[in-house]
C-alpha cells in the first residue's frame, strides 16, 4: 500500500513537471502566431528546450543527492552560531560570506 | 490499496493535471496574445485569432513533450538496467 502512495506521488510529481516544461518551452519558443501549425524553427528550439529542461532536471537531482547528505550530516553535528556549510570556493565570491547559520 | 481505487485515484490526478495544464495555457496564451493596453473590454479580431492559434500551439507542444519524456524515461531505465546488470 505504501509502495502505491509512493507510486502515486511519484506520477504526480513526474506531471507536474510535465506541465511545468510544457509552459517553459511555450513561453520562450513560441513567437510566430501567424499560423495554427509550430513553424520549422519553432519545433527545432522546442527539441532543443525539451532535451536541455530534462537533462538540467537529471544533472540537477544528481548533484543534489550528492551534496544534500554532507549538508544535513554536518547541520546535526555543528554546535549552534557556526555556519551549517561552506560552499566551495568556485560558487561564491572572495569577500563573502555565504554560510547559513543552524536555526536555534 | 485495491486496483479500483489506484484507478480511481489515477483518473482523479489525470483531471487535476488537466485543469493545471489548461489554467497554465489560458495565462501563457493571455500574455502573448492580449497586450495590456485595455482601451476596450472587447476582443480584437487580431487577439482572438492569436488565442485560437495558441491553444492549437500549446496542445500540440503538450503532446510532443509528452512523447519526448517518455522517449527519455524509456532510454534512461534501459541505462539503469544495464547500470544495475553491469556492477551486479
Amino acid at each position: 500500500m505504501m509502495q502505491q502512495e509512493q507510486q502515486l506521488r511519484n506520477l504526480r510529481d513526474f506531471l507536474m513537471v510535465y506541465n511545468r516544461m510544457t509552459e517553459t518551452c511555450f513561453q520562450r519558443c513560441t513567437s510566430n502566431f501567424n499560423y495554427r501549425n509550430l513553424t520549422m524553427e519553432e519545433e527545432r528550439c522546442l527539441d532543443s528546450c525539451a532535451g536541455k529542461l530534462i537533462r538540467t532536471n537529471h544533472r540537477l537531482m544528481g548533484t543534489y543527492v550528492d551534496l544534500m547528505p554532507k549538508m544535513v550530516h554536518v547541520a546535526a553535528f555543528s554546535p549552534p552560531g557556526v555556519p551549517i556549510v561552506r560552499l566551495p570556493q568556485c560558487w561564491c565570491a572572495p569577500s563573502s560570506k555565504s554560510a547559513l547559520t543552524p536555526h536555534q | 490499496m485495491d486496483p479500483m481505487k489506484a484507478q480511481q485515484l489515477a483518473a482523479e490526478l489525470e483531471v487535476e493535471m488537466m485543469a493545471d495544464m489548461y489554467n497554465r495555457m489560458t495565462n501563457a496564451c493571455h500574455r502573448k496574445c492580449v497586450p495590456p493596453h485595455y482601451k476596450e473590454a472587447e476582443l480584437t479580431k487580431g487577439e482572438s485569432v492569436c488565442l485560437d492559434r495558441c491553444v492549437a500551439k500549446y496542445l500540440d507542444l503538450h503532446e510532443r513533450l509528452g512523447r519526448k519524456l517518455t522517449e527519455l524515461s524509456v532510454q534512461d531505465e534501459e541505462m539503469m538496467r544495464k547500470a544495475a546488470a553491469g556492477s551486479g
